[in-house]
C-alpha cells in the first residue's frame, strides 16, 4: 500500500495541522488560492472514517490516498458552493464500538458537516446508529447490502459503490451463459461467504443453471487440501471468494489439486486477491480463469478519458501499482467508491444550498433525489443510478480474465442487470 | 456483509510487525514456506547446542577488549534534559497535531522509535536510552533546586515498580483499544512521565534503573549487545565482545528482577499470541471478521495475565525439574539456579523484540522517515531526500518476504544458541563430590529439562512468528 506523505497535498495537510497546529489558520489563508472570493466562508469539513489500523488498514492507507487526490482536485475546482473543503481523517481501528466513538468525535468535537469513507460492514453497522442519534449524514463505501436491505436509518447512505447482492446478481448471467451451468461455489463459512452462497445460487437459478455443491471452509483454515476432492467432478464453474492468509496457499493447492489436467472454468471475486500482484510467483494457476471487479485494476484499451485522469490523479500505473513502487498494488477494485462519494457530496450540499448542520436534514434529502450520476472526473469508474428509496447506488460491474498475469476485462454488466427490488423505503422514516 | 471479510486475515503479516500500529496486509506469502522445516531444524539445532555444550564441559571464553577510551563529551544529565524537552514537544504535538496517528510524530516516535529503534539499537550498539531517558537530568535538576538528598525507600520495592509500569505498558499497547490515537497517548505518555517524575525526585534518579520499565528493559537488552559503553564520572570506554558478554558479569538476580525478565518474555509471546488465528478461535472469534480490539478486551487482558502466569510457571517446573535430577532440590537450589537461567533468557528477549519487531520498522519506519524529512507536511525535505511515499508492497513480494523471514529465522535461533550457551555458561559448577562418571552423568540429564524449555521456547518462536493472523 502506498501513502503519500508530503508535498503533493502540502495545502490540506498545512490546514489540518500535523506538527504546525499552530500555523494551521495561518496557512490556510494562503492554502486555497482558488478560493479568494471566499475568503469569508470557513471551510466545508468532512470526516473521514479511517481504517488506519486493525484488519482494515490494508485498504484504509489506499481509501486515504484516494480521497486526498479527490479532495485536491475538488478544492482546485472551486470546492463545493464556493467553499473550500477540508477533510478530518479519524482512525476507527476497524473497531465497530471505536467506530461509532469516531463518529461521534468527527461529529460534536471537530464539528464536521457529513461523515464519509468507512468499508467494513461490521464497523458500517457499529456506526450508522450514532450517526442516526446525532443526525450527522453518513455516507459508507462499504458494499454491504446492509444499507438497501433498510437494516441502518435515514441519515445513512451509500452513494459511492453498489453492494455485493447487485455484483452477484449482474455477474451470474454472464457466468452461466459463457463458462457453465453446473457450479461449485467454495466460500469461507461465515456472514460473508454466506451472502456470496444465497445471492449467486438465487441468481444462477434464475439463470437456469445450479449451484451443484456448496464447500463452507471454516475461517480459521489454512490448508484446502482435503477439500478439493469434494469438488464434483462434473463442475463446470467453481467459484471461489476465499480470503485471508491463507488465499495464496489456496491458490497454490488448487493448482496441485488439478496438476495439469483438465479443470473446471474458475471464477472468483478479486476480493481474495485485492492489493496482490497476480502475476506473483505461485498465481501460475490464476491463469486464463476470470475474476469480478468493481473497477478495472489494469487500465483497459478502451479506457475513458476520465478513468485515465482519475489513475494518474491517485498515483496509479497502467497495471494497477502505485507510480512510486511497481510492487506496491492498490485496492483498485474498490478505492474509487470515497472518489466517487466526495463529489456525491459536492453535488447533493450544492443542490441544497448547504450552509451549515443546519441544512444537514435538506443534503440527505438532495441526494435522495438523484437519479442518474453521469460518467465524469466525478465518476471515474462510470455512469450510476443511485435508488433514493434505499439509498443504495447502482453500477457496471466488470469481468475479467487474467491474461498474462494481467486483468483484462471481457464484460461489463449493465448496471439494470445488477437492479433488485427495494426492500425498503428510507424516505418514508422520519429523520 | 461483503466487507466482513475483506483482507481481514490478510494482516497476519502484522505479526512480524506487532506493534501497536498493526495493519491489514496482503495474503502471506511465508505461509507458503515450508516453515515447518525451519522450525524442526532450529529446534534440533537449540538441542544439539545444548547436547554438545553440556557434554564437552567447556564453553568458548567471553572476554571484553577495550576498543577506546576517552573523555566524556556530553553529560546525561544534558543529552536527558534535551530529550525531556523533545518529549515535551512530541506530547503537544499529540494534542494538538493531526488526528491521523500515521502523520502523528508522537505515535511514531513512541511505537517505532522508543519501541523498535531504540531497543534494536541497544541489542547492537549497548543502552541508547541511557542518553535519552527524559527523567534523569530533569530529577537531578528538580532534587538540585528543592534541595533533597533523602530517599524515600522506594529501592525496597526491587524491580516491582517496573513490572507493574512493563504490565500497564503492554496491556496498553496490546490489549486497550487505542493506543495509536494521538490524545490518548499524549495523554498516557504525560501521566506516566509525571508518576515516575515525581518518584524519582522523592528517591533520586538512579531509583530508575530498577524502578522505571523501560530503563529496566533497555538496559537488560544492551546486555546481549556486541558493543557497549562503559561510562565513569569524565571517561567513556568502548568494549566489544561476544553477544552476551556482559551477562555473564552481572549480579544474580532479585525475585522482582526475574519476575520483570519472565514479564518481558511473556509479553512479546503474547503480542504474538493475541493475533493468531489460534487464539482468536480459541475465543470463539472469527480472525476473518475481527471485532475490534473492544470485544475482546477482557479475554485479552486474562490472557496477557495468563501468558505470564504460563511463562513462569514453565521456567519454574523446568528449575525444579532440573534441581531434582541434580538430588539436591532440597538445599533450595532452585531458586539459586533462577537467576542465572532467566539471565540468559536476555538473549531471548533481545532476539525476539528483534526479529518481532522487524517488519514494524519497515513500514511504520517509513512514515517516521517521512515526517522527519517533513515534519510540517508542507512539502519540505529536510533531510533531503525525495518525496517520500510510503510502499508495503514488499510484504507481498516473494523474494522480500523470504528474505525477511530467512532474517527472523536467524535471529531466533541465534537468541536461543546464545542462551543456551549463556546458561551453560553461568550455572554453578556441580560439587566437587559428583565426580565423573556418576556426577557427570547425573548432570547431563539435568540439562534435559531447560534444554527441552529452550527448544520448546524456540518452537514458539519460530511458530509465533509464521502462523496465520487475524486481528
Amino acid at each position: 500500500m502506498t501513502a503519500k506523505l508530503g508535498s503533493a497535498f502540502p495545502n490540506r495537510r498545512s490546514v489540518l495541522g500535523g506538527m504546525a497546529a499552530g500555523s494551521g489558520l495561518l496557512a490556510a489563508a494562503g492554502a486555497f488560492p482558488g478560493f479568494v472570493q471566499a475568503q469569508s466562508s470557513a471551510p466545508i469539513k468532512l470526516g473521514f472514517q479511517l481504517h488506519r489500523t486493525g484488519i482494515g488498514a490494508s485498504y484504509g492507507r489506499w481509501y486515504q490516498r484516494t480521497t486526498q487526490a479527490a479532495l485536491k482536485l475538488l478544492n482546485e475546482t472551486g470546492g463545493i458552493n464556493g467553499r473550500p473543503v477540508e477533510v478530518v481523517f479519524e482512525d476507527d481501528g476497524t473497531d465497530p464500538a471505536r467506530g461509532a466513538e469516531v463518529v461521534g468525535k468527527l461529529a460534536t468535537q471537530h464539528g464536521c458537516d457529513a461523515i464519509f469513507g468507512p468499508l467494513f460492514s461490521h464497523v458500517v453497522i457499529g456506526s450508522a446508529p450514532r450517526a442516526g442519534e446525532l443526525k450527522i449524514p453518513y455516507l459508507v463505501c462499504s458494499e454491504g447490502y446492509h444499507v438497501a436491505s433498510g437494516m441502518l436509518n435515514r441519515w445513512t447512505l451509500q452513494p459511492g459503490i453498489t453492494d455485493v447482492k447487485a455484483q452477484v446478481r449482474a455477474m451470474a448471467p454472464w457466468v452461466t451463459a459463457n463458462l457453465g451451468k453446473k457450479v461449485t461455489m467454495i466460500f469461507p463459512d461465515y456472514a460473508f461467504g454466506h451472502d456470496h452462497r444465497d445471492f449467486f445460487t438465487q441468481a444462477v437459478k434464475e439463470q437456469g443453471g445450479e449451484v451443484i455443491a456448496h464447500l463452507a471452509i471454516p475461517p480459521t483454515e489454512t490448508s484446502f487440501t482435503r477439500y478439493m476432492p469434494q469438488i464434483p467432478a462434473e463442475t463446470e464453474v467453481l467459484y471461489h471468494v476465499m480470503v485471508g492468509p491463507a488465499v495464496l496457499t489456496f491458490v497454490k493447492e488448487l493448482g496441485e489439486f488439478y496438476g495439469n489436467g483438465p479443470r473446471p472454468e474458475i471464477f472468483g471475486f478479486i476480493d481474495s486477491l485485492e492489493a496482490v500482484n497476480l502475476a506473483s510467483p505461485g498465481l501460475e494457476f490464476l491463469e486464463g480463469t476470470h475474476f469480478w471487479e468493481g473497477h478495472c485494476r489494469n487500465q483497459q484499451p478502451d479506457a475513458s478519458v476520465d478513468e485515465t485522469f482519475y489513475r494518474a490523479a491517485v498515483g496509479v500505473d497502467a497495471t494497477g501499482a502505485s507510480l512510486a513502487d511497481a510492487r506496491d498494488i492498490s485496492t483498485y477494485s474498490h478505492m474509487f467508491s470515497t472518489w466517487e462519494t466526495l463529489f456525491v457530496i459536492k453535488a447533493g450540499m450544492e443542490a441544497a444550498g448547504y450552509q451549515g448542520p443546519k441544512d444537514r436534514q435538506s443534503f440527505v434529502e438532495a441526494i435522495e433525489a438523484m437519479t442518474t450520476l453521469p460518467a465524469s472526473r466525478a465518476h471515474p469508474q462510470g455512469d450510476k443510478i443511485f435508488n433514493g428509496k434505499t439509498h443504495q447506488v447502482f453500477g457496471h460491474q466488470s469481468i475479467s480474465k487474467v491474461t498474462g498475469g494481467q486483468l483484462m476485462r471481457v464484460y461489463q454488466t449493465s448496471i439494470a442487470q445488477g437492479q433488485y427490488p427495494d426492500a425498503v423505503d428510507y424516505t418514508q422514516q422520519s429523520f | 456483509m461483503k466487507r466482513q471479510g475483506l483482507f481481514a486475515a490478510s494482516c497476519w503479516l502484522l505479526v512480524l510487525s506487532g506493534g501497536a500500529l498493526a495493519c491489514a496486509l496482503p495474503p502471506s506469502v511465508v505461509l507458503t514456506l515450508p516453515v515447518g522445516h525451519y522450525i524442526m531444524g532450529a529446534a534440533s539445532a537449540v538441542g544439539v547446542t545444548a547436547l554438545l555444550g553440556a557434554m564437552a564441559g567447556r564453553l568458548p571464553s567471553f572476554s571484553a577488549h577495550l576498543l577506546w577510551d576517552r573523555r566524556r563529551l556530553l553529560p546525561t544529565a544534558l543529552t536527558s534534559y534535551l530529550s525531556f524537552l523533545g518529549l515535551i514537544a512530541l506530547i503537544s504535538i499529540g494534542f494538538l497535531g493531526d488526528r491521523d496517528p500515521m502523520h502523528n510524530m508522537l505515535t511514531l516516535v513512541i511505537w517505532t522509535v522508543i519501541w523498535v529503534i531504540v531497543p534494536l539499537g541497544s541489542v547492537m550498539f549497548g543502552n541508547l536510552w541511557r542518553a535519552i531517558n527524559p527523567w534523569t537530568g530533569p530529577v537531578r535538576i528538580a532534587r538540585l533546586l528543592i534541595r533533597r538528598r533523602s530517599r524515600l525507600g522506594l529501592a525496597t520495592w526491587g524491580h516491582w515498580p517496573a513490572v507493574v509500569g512493563f504490565f500497564g505498558f503492554s496491556w496498553f499497547g496490546m490489549v486497550s483499544v487505542a493506543p495509536d490515537d494521538p490524545a490518548v497517548l499524549a495523554q498516557a505518555t504525560l501521566i506516566y512521565w509525571v508518576v515516575i517524575f515525581v518518584l524519582a525526585v522523592l528517591e533520586g534518579d538512579t531509583w530508575l534503573e530498577q524502578g522505571e520499565f523501560l530503563t529496566v528493559y533497555f538496559s537488560y537488552l544492551a546486555k546481549i549487545a556486541p558493543f557497549w559503553l562503559v561510562l565513569s564520572h569524565k571517561r567513556a570506554r568502548l568494549m566489544a565482545g561476544w553477544p552476551g558478554t556482559q551477562v555473564r558479569d552481572m549480579n544474580t538476580l532479585t525475585p522482582s528482577a526475574m519476575a520483570f525478565i519472565s514479564l518481558t518474555l511473556a509479553a512479546l509471546t503474547f503480542d504474538g499470541l493475541s493475533e493468531s488465528f489460534w487464539w482468536l478461535a480459541m475465543l470463539g472469534v472469527n480472525p476473518l471478521e475481527f471485532p475490534g480490539r473492544t470485544a475482546v478486551l477482557g479475554a485479552n487482558t486474562l490472557g496477557l495475565l495468563a501468558v505470564w502466569a504460563a511463562t513462569a510457571a514453565a521456567i519454574m517446573t523446568a528449575l525444579w525439574a532440573e534441581a531434582w535430577l541434580q538430588k539436591d532440590a532440597a538445599t533450595g537450589a532452585v531458586w539459586q539456579s533462577a537467576s542465572p537461567v532467566l539471565l540468559s533468557f536476555l538473549a531471548i528477549a533481545a532476539g525476539y523484540h528483534a526479529a518481532h519487531y522487524l517488519v514494524s520498522l519497515l513500514t511504520n519506519g517509513q512514515f517516521l522517515l517521512a515526517a522527519l524529512n517533513d515534519p510540517f507536511f508542507q512539502g519540505d525535505s529536510i533531510l533531503g531526500l525525495p518525496p517520500i511515499y510510503v510502499s508495503f508492497g514488499f510484504l507481498a513480494d516473494f523474494g522480500m518476504m523470504t528474505l525477511i523471514w530467512n532474517l527472523q529465522f536467524v535471529l531466533i535461533l541465534g537468541a536461543h544458541v546464545l542462551a543456551v550457551v549463556l546458561a551453560l555458561q553461568l550455572t554453578p559448577t556441580p560439587p566437587a563430590t559428583l565426580a565423573p562418571p556418576a556426577g557427570r552423568h547425573r548432570r547431563l540429564i539435568a540439562y534435559l529439562p531447560m534444554t527441552m524449555l529452550m527448544v520448546g521456547y524456540t518452537v514458539l518462536g519460530l511458530w509465533l512468528l509464521s502462523t496465520p493472523r487475524g486481528a
